[in-house]
């Protein structure tokens, strides 16, 4: 072979070095963002079970299959499971996360707008895993 | 070797610096309440963006080089064993 430049190689992998730093840091901020609890949020624990949907408030309120929260407020959930393992989904927000046996996961959510969304289990949980919903309903706020 | 560092230079101005710096920028603002729909569905949108862009150059360059360097081209030139007609074994 004789002389042939190297050069658009060389522009071909340093695009793409650029556009990976690039995409790597977008999705690094996005996942430190999404990760951050912010420090006034309620929080709400979330038992799993077959085949519903347990919830606790902070000030000890108790609801099933049904979570009442205000909009404008931030909630942190703290996603535990009694049997097998589950996943706790608000598809409309996306929250989605593992109910795991033995373990607290947590994840955060802040709805803006008053409405009814639905709450679905997303991880095949036994005989009844289809059935295994709930209903997020968030008020106006209190204050 | 200089023009590959000029390469790399000017692509670090043009996007490795300002990204990076765009990431801890953010950092320091407060963190607010964020809408995980946006945020999670513009992340995607760049994923994807890049991802496309990406595979269009190269499938493109891939067709162009099978469509270029076909026999049958008009400038096609044969490579030596072509032109010789000896294709590996004793002619």
């Amino acid at each position: 072979m004789g002389h042939h430049s190297n050069w658009p190689e060389w522009l071909y992998v340093g695009v793409i070095i650029a556009l990976m730093v690039w995409v790597g840091a977008e999705a690094w901020n996005v996942e430190r963002l999404v990760e951050h609890v912010p420090a006034d949020a309620e929080v709400i624990i979330v038992t799993a079970q077959q085949w519903f949907w347990s919830f606790e408030h902070e000030d000890g309120t108790k609801e099933i299959g049904t979570l009442h929260v205000e909009a404008g407020k931030a909630y942190k959930f703290e996603i535990i499971s009694k049997d097998v393992n589950h996943s706790f989904n608000i598809h409309d927000y996306v929250v989605l996360m593992d109910a795991v046996p033995g373990r607290v996961n947590t994840v955060w959510f802040a709805p803006d707008k008053a409405g009814e969304h639905d709450i679905q289990c997303r991880e095949y949980c036994g005989l009844l895993h289809y059935n295994m919903r709930g209903k997020l309903i968030v008020e106006e706020p209190s204050r | 070797m200089r023009n590959l560092l000029g390469l790399f230079l000017v692509l670090a101005i043009l996007v490795v610096i300002p990204s990076v710096d765009h990431v801890f920028a953010q950092a320091d603002e407060p963190a607010k309440y964020i809408d995980r729909r946006v945020l999670i569905w513009n992340l995607f949108f760049k994923l994807m963006t890049v991802a496309f862009t990406v595979g269009a150059v190269v499938s493109g360059t891939l067709i162009w080089i099978v469509w270029r360097f076909r026999e049958t081209h008009p400038q096609a030139k044969p490579t030596e064993y072509e032109k010789s007609d000896t294709w590996g074994g004793p002619a």
